[in-house]
C-alpha cells in the first residue's frame, strides 16, 4: 500500500486558482479531465497525482511544473532514516 | 463524495448484509443438524445469486439517486451524472483489488488446510464462499479507507 498520511508533495493549486480569476475547483478539474474530488485530494495533500496530470494541471496556470508542485526533502529524509 | 465512492458503499453494504445472512443461515443448519450438503451448496447458490442481483441493482440505484440529487441540486432535468472514473479512483480501484484478491487467496488456503487437517469437504465448502464475501467486504472498506485518508 502506498504511504501513509499527507503527501511529501505540495502544491500552489489553491494560490494559482485565486490568481487566475478564482477558478473553482469544478473548473480546474473539467480542465483537466478528472473529479472535483480528485483536485480537492490533491489541494489537501491526500493524493499524489501522476506525472501526466500534474504537467496538465501546470498547463492551464501556464506556468512551469515546479511553480504548481514541489518536493520536501526534509520529510524524505525522516522516511529514509526511519 | 464522487459517484464511484457512493458505488463502493452501496457495495459495501450489499455484501454486510449478505454476510450477516449467511451467518445466521450458516449458524441455523449447524444448529438444527441441517449441515448437510444438499443445503450448504443451497447457499452456495443463493449468495451468488444474491451477490450478482444485488450488485446490479444497486448500481442501477446509485445512478437513479445520484440523477435525481443532480437535478435537484442544479435544476435541470436532463443533468448527466458524472461517473467519470479518473487516475484517482483506478488507483484506489487496484488497492482495493489487491486487498480483495490477499483476503481471498488467504482464505482459500485456510479452508482447504482445514480440509487437509481433518475437517470435512462441508466445512471447506462453507469457508470458501464465506471467505469470498468477507474478501468483498475488506477490500471495500480498503477502498473508503484510501478515499477519505488519501494515499
Amino acid at each position: 500500500m502506498g504511504k501513509r498520511g499527507p503527501s511529501r508533495i505540495k502544491n500552489n493549486i489553491r494560490t494559482l486558482r485565486f490568481m487566475n480569476d478564482e477558478m473553482s475547483q469544478k473548473e480546474l478539474a473539467k480542465r483537466v479531465g478528472v473529479t472535483r474530488q480528485t483536485i480537492n485530494a490533491i489541494e489537501s495533500a491526500k493524493y499524489s497525482p501522476t506525472l501526466e496530470l500534474a504537467f496538465q494541471i501546470a498547463v492551464v496556470f501556464n506556468c512551469p511544473l515546479e511553480d504548481v508542485f514541489s518536493y520536501d526533502p526534509e520529510t524524505t529524509t525522516e522516511e529514509g532514516n526511519a | 463524495m464522487t459517484f464511484h465512492q457512493k458505488n463502493v458503499v452501496v457495495t459495501l453494504v450489499s455484501f454486510s448484509l449478505i454476510m450477516l445472512y449467511m451467518t445466521v443461515r450458516i449458524g441455523w443448519l449447524v444448529q438444527t443438524d441441517s449441515f448437510t450438503d444438499t443445503n450448504v451448496f443451497w447457499l452456495w447458490g443463493v449468495v451468488i445469486v444474491m451477490a450478482t442481483i444485488v450488485t446490479i441493482i444497486g448500481m442501477i440505484l446509485t445512478h437513479i439517486v445520484a440523477a435525481v440529487r443532480e437535478t435537484i441540486a442544479h435544476g435541470e432535468a436532463d443533468e448527466s451524472v458524472d461517473d467519470t472514473k479518473d487516475e484517482r479512483d483506478i488507483r484506489i480501484d487496484m488497492q482495493g483489488t489487491k486487498v480483495t484478491y490477499t483476503v481471498s487467496s488467504t482464505g482459500v488456503a485456510l479452508a482447504m488446510l482445514s480440509y487437509v487437517l481433518g475437517q470435512s469437504a462441508l466445512v471447506m465448502f462453507t469457508a470458501l464462499i464465506f471467505v469470498g464475501v468477507i474478501a468483498q467486504v475488506v477490500g471495500d472498506i480498503t477502498r473508503l479507507v484510501l478515499y477519505r485518508r488519501g494515499f
